[in-house]
């Protein structure tokens, strides 16, 4: 989960490195084997399906394509199905960010703790992270089920968790919270560990009470880790596709309809690729513009 | 080890070239047919009785005809349409397509399927009705599949349950939907539902069996069809909802599910009626617990008799195919009536040909239910909706999601009736 | 890390470390639930699962719905498929992110900035937007339907967090280690493979295990470039196999999906010390 940190933090230590290593020319062979792919089935592929949101592309055989200026964005705005999804979206990711954040925090500072079984919650707590998206999918779609699913036997009442249109969202939401908490956990782990002892054992003797030196101690500390993360979780839910796709793949009465999975209807269902790549850019420039303002905002909090 | 991949592009080498080790032909490049004319056939069958005879019939065909080879694979009815989709805009689709009439006049509008009418043989087309060539007939006179087996819905019983509550099991050449309300009423009591109905996609019941009370839905040319939600095309969900919210003789949450949710269900008791397409009586038979007895009630008819739309199974000639005359005549093949009669009693489906339906009911007797299913199969017909070009967006975005939410009792007949209207205007 | 930070302190209060233990229960619960319901159903025959009043662990052990299952899904292939596309993913974007993360943190170079940039917007970028052109792309070169294809395609999205993760387990070894290497006369290549590799061997398990899990796990662009059955992934395989029939014969579903789970969970087991030590360093030092 080194991941989440380098960009975050210029160490000093690498500035005196310089001399030892090379400059450009000597990177370039070394890196070359990695850009080149990337240009071609990365690069390649993002400018392209930017550009065919400008277009009216669509199925159909010798089907011609042109540029259609902003056309397919007037028509957006007026698709009211599509805004709808945009919401749903919305809620779900941020639901299941903030949800998966507060959980794994809570797991991780217990992870962190000198619990007995410590390895065997740790392992367990990787479980998810093991299962494709579908098999989590099918699998919550089984104990979720009304008739004969585990749940239901479990917890009192007979509750029709993904056929009701009032619940089926946060059910999925929690779903989502289980799926994704692995990483985040794990992520959230290795920053605690790296609070430094001294630091909350200082603030123990002068008699700050455990809840204080997580305010004041702990929590700061994490905070870099904890902005790099739940940036990384907020952008991979809002792109979520699969488990969604197999657990109710939109319904009941269209409430989980992800904007992800309705990009995914109107090009491979209804064969209008233009307008579903158009979608795809509404989507970048509303995550865009929030990851900005937040990052900007996360900064200057720490520059003050 | 053909080196398709380098004629093709010289970038792909560079990334290629590390895998070369491992051999191409184990990441599916390379190795394809050297000769033209192997056909690909596209095969959704899924029931082993079905796969079983699809490949028998394969395998007489390549025998009878070692130059035009048929190569079968499989694809699967949950995402076929997107993978057509994505077949026939990557060029990959496969020469002959397996599908369902509802699905495929998309396509057909988009010049992506074949005109058979020229390639197939006299006896084939005499076989079939007109009222269901017509649901594979294009505006322009193209025939653009043959429509092979179709399906209908039908209502299975259990016949100890209508025992035990005292119930006699209806006769009759057809179950009228005010006696199946009445019936599902009586047999419903202590906890256990008189039917049980998988509608998680309600669309095609409710369009299919709409028909039985003249609900027809749309009116007009294919390129301009219009919208009527009247009496009629309600006539369905609001018995069903009736049902559900009023009487509680079918349970509510079974609307919720899909069919092969709700089978557990009946195989418990806990539906003594349970209404699906007749395909599943196969999963009745493979399935059922050994104790399980039922039976198939006779066809459901509204107030204009027993007819439910046609939405037949259908096989198609891509437009690219480079053999599309050998790709035809492998589909006249498939169609006669004996091929026809071996896939429909694997399926337990009805077929399109009336020499096959004769054969189907002399093998079967009638046994398991077969004499209901073949009855129902006589009064299927063509439906409007099946050429109504944006049919599958306005089912998806619209019609299903209004449905679902007026089974639910979530939003009123008038507002299904709004939804539905509205969505169609929409879509323009 | 053997003596978390918080221990000594938060020991004091009596109540806290019952409640501790609650929590985490409760949290062990949630998470490994699912787990215990998919291993009672595998074993289940299908009388029991379709009696109501069943108890929750199955009567006896049967390996029938294990050996229908990989026989009605063919998920021999399907699981061959998926371990021949995750293995050669993982080791090609190993051995091509290695060097290249190490370039980027030693050498003075620009390709650092667009490096970082093209790795945060390869995220953003919602599959969507690429699976068409992407697919189109693959179709001009003819690796639609081809497990090669499947390989660049993962590869490539696999690249950037990958490059991101090893830049900071390459960071994390004092550059002072290397230079001692050099002034005993040791070259370059010689001291990379002596000095450097071993102690970046945690961050390289880490990183191929995040790249052999998400390849093996991936769904959306197999569903779009795959079509042939011979070529299908195992998460394809399964979600067409409860297209057909699995809600019926649910004992072989729950055996299927836990057999795909089998080489991660592995995985996990082989490396569960060396991994959680490797992400830990990794990240407390990046």
């Amino acid at each position: 989960m080194t991941v989440v940190s380098p960009p975050l933090e210029e160490r000093p230590v690498r500035r005196r490195r310089r001399g030892f290593g090379g400059g450009s020319r000597d990177a370039w062979p070394l890196v070359l084997p990695a850009l080149l792919p990337v240009m071609l089935f990365s690069v390649y592929p993002l400018v392209y399906g930017v550009l065919l949101g400008f277009t009216d592309a669509r199925a159909g055989l010798n089907a011609e394509t042109a540029f259609n200026g902003l056309d397919n964005y007037v028509e957006l705005a007026g698709n009211e199905l599509f805004w709808n999804s945009f919401k749903i979206g919305l809620i779900w990711a941020f639901s299941v960010t903030v949800l998966q954040f507060l959980a794994s925090l809570g797991l991780a500072l217990l992870l962190n703790l000198d619990l007995r079984l410590r390895w065997l919650a740790r392992t367990l707590a990787l479980v998810p992270w093991a299962m494709p998206p579908v098999i989590i999918a099918i699998m919550w779609q089984l104990m979720l089920n009304p008739g004969y699913g585990p749940v239901n036997q479990i917890l009192p009442g007979n509750v029709n968790w993904l056929g009701e249109a009032s619940i089926a969202l946060p059910v999925v939401i929690v779903v989502g919270v289980w799926a994704g908490m692995p990483q985040t956990t794990i992520t959230l782990l290795a920053g605690l560990q790296s609070v430094p002892a001294e630091l909350n054992e200082a603030a123990a003797i002068d008699g700050a009470s455990t809840w204080r030196r997580f305010w004041h101690v702990t929590l700061p500390a994490l905070r870099p880790v904890a902005v790099a993360i739940t940036t990384l979780d907020l952008i991979w839910n809002f792109n979520s596709f699969a488990l969604v796709f197999v657990l109710t793949a939109g319904g009941p009465g269209g409430t989980t309809m992800l904007p992800s999975l309705f990009a995914y209807n109107e090009a491979f269902r209804y064969g209008n690729f233009g307008y579903a790549a158009a979608m795809g850019n509404v989507m970048v420039v509303v995550i865009g513009a929030f990851l900005y303002f937040y990052l900007r905002g996360q900064m200057r909090r720490r520059l003050q | 080890m053909r080196t398709r991949i380098s004629a093709r592009s010289g970038a792909a080498i560079v990334v290629a070239l590390p895998l070369a080790l491992t051999g191409c032909s184990a990441f599916g490049v390379g190795g394809d047919d050297e000769d033209g004319a192997t056909l690909t056939f596209q095969s959704l069958a899924f029931q082993d009785s079905t796969i079983a005879a699809t490949e028998s019939i394969v395998e007489a065909w390549n025998e009878e005809n070692p130059d035009i080879q048929v190569e079968l694979v499989q694809g699967s009815w949950d995402n076929v349409h997107d993978q057509l989709v994505t077949q026939f805009q990557g060029g990959t689709a496969p020469d002959i397509i397996h599908d369902e009439s509802a699905d495929i006049m998309g396509f057909a509008n988009q010049g992506y399927l074949a005109d058979l009418s020229p390639h197939l043989s006299d006896e084939v087309t005499a076989s079939v009705s007109d009222e269901v060539w017509q649901t594979v007939t294009t505006a322009d006179g193209e025939v653009v599949a043959a429509p092979t087996l179709l399906q209908s819905y039908v209502v299975f019983a259990n016949t100890d349950a209508f025992a035990d509550a005292g119930v006699e099991i209806p006769a009759g050449e057809t179950l009228t939907w005010d006696d199946f309300q009445a019936l599902a009423a009586e047999l419903t009591a202590g906890g256990s539902y008189g039917a049980g109905w998988g509608m998680q996609q309600p669309t095609a019941a409710v369009m299919n069996l709409a028909l039985g009370f003249d609900g027809t839905f749309f009116t007009g040319e294919s390129g301009s069809m219009e919208i009527e939600v009247g009496e009629n095309e309600l006539a369905v969900p609001e018995r069903i909802h009736a049902m559900a919210h009023q009487d509680q003789s079918l349970d509510p949450v079974s609307l919720t599910q899909s069919g092969s949710d709700v089978l557990p269900g009946f195989f418990d008791g806990k539906y003594a009626m349970y209404v699906a397409g007749n395909y599943v009586a196969q999963q009745l038979v493979e399935s059922a617990p050994e104790d399980f007895n039922w039976a198939v009630l006779p066809p459901l008819a509204g107030t204009a008799g027993a007819t439910q739309a046609a939405n037949p199974q259908t096989m198609s000639v891509a437009a690219e195919s480079e053999h599309v005359e050998e790709a035809a005549a492998f589909i006249d093949f498939f169609m006669q009536a004996e091929h026809q009669a071996a896939l429909a009693e694997g399926d337990w489906l009805i077929p399109s040909s009336t020499e096959a339906r004769e054969l189907v009911a002399e093998h079967t007797a009638g046994e398991n239910g077969w004499e209901a299913i073949l009855a129902s199969g006589e009064s299927l017909s063509a439906a409007p909706f099946q050429s109504a070009v944006n049919y599958p967006q306005w089912k998806d975005q619209y019609a299903t999601p209004a449905l679902q939410q007026y089974l639910a009792d979530e939003i009123t007949v008038e507002e299904l009736r709004q939804q539905l209207v509205d969505g169609w205007a929409e879509l323009g | 890390m053997t003596t978390p930070a918080t221990t000594s302190a938060v020991g004091r209060n009596p109540f806290s470390r019952p409640l501790q233990y609650l929590a985490l229960l409760v949290y062990m619960c949630f998470l490994a639930f699912p787990l215990l319901f998919l291993l009672s159903t595998a074993f289940k025959t299908p009388r029991e699962l379709r009696s109501p009043d069943a108890g929750i662990l199955p009567q006896s052990l049967t390996w029938e719905n294990f050996t229908s299952a990989i026989e009605k899904a063919d998920l021999y292939t399907a699981a061959g498929n998926s371990l021949l596309v995750a293995v050669t993913t993982t080791l090609i974007v190993t051995l091509v992110s290695l060097p290249a993360a190490y370039a980027l943190v030693r050498f003075r170079t620009r390709l650092r900035a667009v490096a970082t940039g093209w790795i945060l917007l390869s995220q953003v970028f919602p599959f969507i937007l690429i699976i068409i052109p992407l697919f189109l792309l693959m179709r001009n070169i003819g690796l639609v339907d081809t497990l090669l294809g499947l390989v660049i395609v993962y590869a490539v999205w696999a690249l950037p967090f990958s490059l991101w993760m090893l830049q900071g387990y390459v960071a994390a070894i004092p550059v002072e280690l290397e230079e001692a290497g050099a002034v005993d006369g040791a070259g370059r290549l010689r001291t990379l493979a002596k000095i450097v590799l071993p102690l970046l061997a945690p961050g390289i398990v880490a990183t191929s295990l995040f790249t052999f899990i998400n390849s093996w796990n991936e769904f959306f662009f197999a569903l779009v470039l795959i079509q042939d059955p011979d070529m299908q992934t195992l998460p394809l395989a399964l979600a067409r196999f409860v297209g057909a029939e699995g809600q019926v014969q649910l004992g072989q579903l729950a055996a299927a999906a836990l057999l795909a789970c089998i080489p991660s969970l592995v995985f996990f087991l082989l490396i569960q010390k060396r991994l959680t030590a490797g992400l830990l360093s990794g990240a407390v030092k990046g």
